[in-house]
């Protein structure tokens, strides 16, 4: 491919482009960042680096429990969210009514968060006095699973999306002939299909993963009587102000989720190089 | 021993039966009723225009669709509600279809590993079908580093590997150059005959179809409109279909007029060709075709039966040359000959006389 004849403003607006989306979005959280390592916090006179926020962190069990949480729930949603999307993309290679279906999958990204926790929270309230009633027990008491669920209808969107791109690169003819090979369905999906998607899957993974680590607004709403990371710091940002422990939680949070991309990314370019 | 024994015994069960596969998509048929054998041991051709229905003929006989009537059998065994895996076939696809994150090895072994033979028993099954395919030393390589010649050879030993009763191969050539498509099909040929499996290979490609072909059926517009060995559909077609795709043939259409040996097509004012003792009576309508190396093209008439023709166009070939030229009503007709056979160099204009015998007339009914 040649730019020989490329409009040279083109190449520097592009650049120009970059850099303001780097400056707008990236600048903030490296800002915060680093007035998280500061002894004096924010507007202090002068910097001062110190781990000493963090350790103050990492030494409070009410954090530690919290961090438990989330990873915890974000365990479960991965284990749910990833199967899921995959049988979605595979629904869709074989229905006829694709756009439709697509639209059904992508809906809740359309609706607001507060909207989707409100209603589900209102929905599980009703569930439970269907099931007390017919049961005599109640069912769907918020807990670890009615936020796992929240989350779950954020997150498949994300990880169909992003298998359904994958998948789409797969030729089905290689299916059909690993079927002619005497391989029933799975078989064919599980040694032709899947080692081809990995990637997609893998990255659709730490997507969720991440997704559900941040997530806020749905667990807020839907978790039981314990915090997550996201939902303590908001809290404790209400009561406390922007203290250098608030600092140093998002600079935790922005490390999580930066190095899971920067992993993702890695493996991904390492496999394409081999 | 029973009376269908003794008569099994002495009619060979055909190694595929189609007997009136159909497919509709709804309200589109892709497939009218077709039935047919196929015998054991044969290399069966199945020819026609994109979008006629060989295709689906052949994955309805593999398993990959199901058909909306009719049953197929292969070896004499009801097979129509199995899937792929469980049918006694096995395939060659057009392309893009080995699995690219396996070796060349890997590839040609899938099925016998899933058929959990002994780990040595299978490479050494598969080195030997690499060899048989002219691909020793190929096995470590993945796919994309081989060519698309190669990569249809790797398929065509991951199907020869399993020992299937048939191997169906759809569009296995189509992707490849001209000159290694020749190559491919003698190829193909030599490899079935020295297996002695049943091939069924799909393909729009005639010239492929006679190289390869013990017999040909050609099948257009969801239809089997004719079959027979590849010298049959050449120089014998019964269907005027036929004639118009297979070789280079000039159809004529028209009315039968007279009786006995009197009996002529009528083409149009002036232009009528005799047909001596045609099997029809008058009025009816019918074709004719004559291929195109049996005119001959000369500034008289050099055979029996001949028209005024003006040539239109000249393609020198070098060993051989192809005219287009009008008859007298307007219509257009193909001459091929032997360059050195020609009497003179035509050119674009010219008036000629175009001949040929009675015998070269084939006639048409349908």
């Amino acid at each position: 491919m040649t730019h020989d004849y490329e409009n040279p403003w083109g190449y520097r607006l592009k650049w120009l482009y970059m850099l303001t989306v780097v400056g707008v979005l990236m600048l903030p959280v490296f800002y915060t960042l680093y007035i998280s390592f500061n002894y004096g916090g924010f507007g202090a006179a002068e910097y001062e680096f110190t781990w000493l926020w963090y350790r103050t962190l990492f030494e409070n069990q009410e954090i530690r429990t919290t961090l438990g949480w989330t990873a915890l729930i974000a365990v479960i949603v991965v284990a749910c969210t990833i199967p899921l999307a995959l049988l979605a993309a595979k629904f869709y290679q074989r229905t006829r009514f694709k756009v439709p279906f697509v639209f059904l999958m992508l809906m809740p990204l359309f609706v607001p968060a507060d909207v989707t926790a409100a209603a589900l929270l209102v929905y599980f309230k009703n569930l439970n006095t269907l099931t007390e009633s017919v049961l005599g027990l109640a069912m769907f008491e918020l807990s670890l699973w009615t936020a796992v669920i929240g989350q779950i209808t954020w997150c498949l969107p994300y990880a169909f999306v992003v298998i359904l791109v994958t998948m789409a690169r797969f030729r089905p003819e290689q299916a059909e002939a690993a079927r002619t090979c005497g391989a029933n369905a799975w078989q064919a999906f599980w040694h032709v299909e899947f080692p081809q998607i990995r990637a997609g899957v893998f990255a659709s993974t730490a997507f969720v993963a991440i997704l559900s680590f941040n997530e806020y607004v749905r667990t807020n709403f839907l978790k039981g009587g314990f915090d997550t990371f996201p939902t303590y710091l908001v809290s404790y940002m209400l009561n406390t102000g922007m203290t250098p422990e608030v600092y140093a939680m998002a600079g935790l949070f922005t490390v999580v989720s930066m190095s899971v991309v920067i992993v993702v990314l890695a493996t991904t370019m390492l496999r394409e190089r081999s | 021993m029973t009376v269908q024994e003794s008569a099994a015994r002495t009619r060979p069960v055909p190694a595929v039966e189609a007997e009136g596969i159909a497919k509709n998509y709804g309200s589109v048929t892709a497939l009218k009723p077709t039935s047919f054998a196929i015998p054991a041991g044969s290399y069966f051709v199945l020819l026609g225009p994109s979008g006629g229905g060989k295709t689906t003929t052949l994955r309805m006989i593999a398993g990959l669709i199901r058909p909306t009537g009719g049953r197929v059998r292969i070896n004499g065994a009801d097979v129509t509600d199995l899937p792929a895996d469980r049918r006694d076939t096995s395939m060659v696809f057009q392309g893009a279809a080995l699995f690219p994150h396996m070796t060349v090895e890997q590839n040609v072994a899938y099925g016998l590993t899933l058929r959990r033979l002994p780990r040595d028993r299978i490479r050494s099954e598969a080195l030997e079908m690499l060899k048989l395919v002219g691909l020793a030393g190929f096995e470590r390589r993945r796919p994309h580093e081989l060519s698309g010649g190669q990569q249809q050879r790797v398929q065509l030993a991951r199907a020869l590997v399993l020992k299937t009763s048939v191997i169906l191969l759809d569009e296995p050539l189509a992707a490849l150059d001209a000159q290694l498509r020749r190559d491919m099909c003698f190829e193909l040929k030599h490899i079935q005959e020295s297996v002695g499996i049943t091939f069924v290979h799909v393909t729009h490609n005639q010239e492929e179809a006679m190289t390869v072909a013990d017999e040909i059926a050609l099948i257009a517009d969801g239809e089997l409109v004719e079959r027979g060995t590849p010298e049959h559909m050449y120089e014998t077609p019964e269907r005027r279909f036929t004639a118009g795709f297979i070789g280079e043939n000039t159809l004529l259409d028209g009315i039968i007029h007279g009786h006995g040996q009197e009996a002529r097509l009528v083409i149009a004012e002036g232009l009528e060709i005799p047909l001596p003792n045609a099997p029809v009576g008058e009025g009816r309508p019918a074709s004719v075709s004559i291929k195109s190396e049996d005119f001959r093209l000369a500034p008289e008439a050099v055979d029996a039966v001949s028209a005024p023709v003006e040539v239109v166009d000249v393609f020198y070939l070098g060993f051989s040359t192809v005219m287009h030229v009008r008859l007298p009503d307007g219509r257009p007709a193909t001459v091929r000959s032997t360059t050195g056979a020609l009497p003179t160099r035509f050119r674009s204009g010219d008036r000629a006389v175009l001949s040929w015998r009675p015998e070269a007339v084939r006639l048409h009914l349908a």
